[in-house]
């Protein structure tokens, strides 16, 4: 099992980054990448899409949280798209569904963006 | 602590980079998955012991060709597995990623998901070993 990232832009200045397999301390480097290309390239406005994660560390927790500061210092947003109940449990259990705006599906992530 | 006699023991070693972190979740998943835990318990495990293998990684921060050593010792109500590694001897990470951050839920993590954890440097032996072990619910 490794890590796909797919990067879609509905609308512009929008990026919807889809993440599928797992996003530990080996694959983390290569979402951070895509974050901060994104953002370097002026897409502000994020969201990650985690439907498809099956396994999330504090690796990949630290890459959004550092995600989220960037895009945030740019004026801009990460959201995050989550409806498995175990990744969501991870955001509980370390408190960080408070920092983190996490929604059923990308329609509602990007009306909110 | 263990019992001195185990029902079992498994023994697995990995060398101390990213790329092999996903064997030891693997191995620990097939162990897990032999005992009497639910779903979720066995993913709990194979987390916490994914964050141990992490938190080894980064504590040596490439400095080390040395393995990390897990060793499971399944009993009846219990799992206990030890997480071993070289202390290391390099500089801490200069990563600008907040690995303090990191740290913090990792050890969040595999204190939440664990039933007990406790951690020993030892270092006459140069070893740091992190021990964490999950009862199996009656």
């Amino acid at each position: 099992m490794n890590l796909r990232v797919e990067t879609r832009t509905p609308r512009e200045g929008v990026a919807v980054i889809a993440l599928s397999g797992e996003a530990d301390v080996y694959t983390s480097p290569r979402i951070k990448q895509e974050i901060v290309d994104l953002l370097n390239n002026g897409t502000t406005k994020l969201v990650v899409d985690l439907t498809s994660v099956e396994y999330l560390d504090s690796t990949g927790l630290g890459v959004l949280i550092g995600g989220l500061k960037r895009a945030r210092e740019r004026d801009g947003d990460l959201k995050l798209i989550c409806d498995n109940l175990r990744i969501l449990r991870i955001f509980e259990i370390t408190g960080l569904t408070k920092i983190f705006d996490i929604y059923r599906s990308e329609s509602d992530a990007l009306e909110k963006l | 602590m263990p019992d001195p006699k185990p029902l079992a023991e498994v023994e697995l070693s990995i060398p101390s980079r990213p790329e092999y972190v996903g064997v030891a979740r693997l191995a620990i998943l097939g162990v897990a998955s032999r005992m009497r835990f639910s779903y979720d318990e066995v993913e709990d495990i194979r987390l916490a012991v994914g964050e141990a293998c992490t938190r080894s990684i980064d504590r040596l921060n490439g400095g080390s060709d040395q393995p990390i050593h897990l060793r499971c010792l399944i009993d009846a109500n219990r799992l206990t597995i030890e997480v071993r590694s070289k202390l290391s001897s390099a500089p801490p990470s200069a990563e600008p990623e907040s690995p303090d951050a990191e740290k913090g839920l990792s050890d969040v993590l595999i204190r939440i998901l664990m039933d007990e954890v406790d951690t020993e440097e030892r270092a006459e032996e140069g070893i740091y070993l992190l021990r964490m072990v999950k009862y199996v619910a009656r």
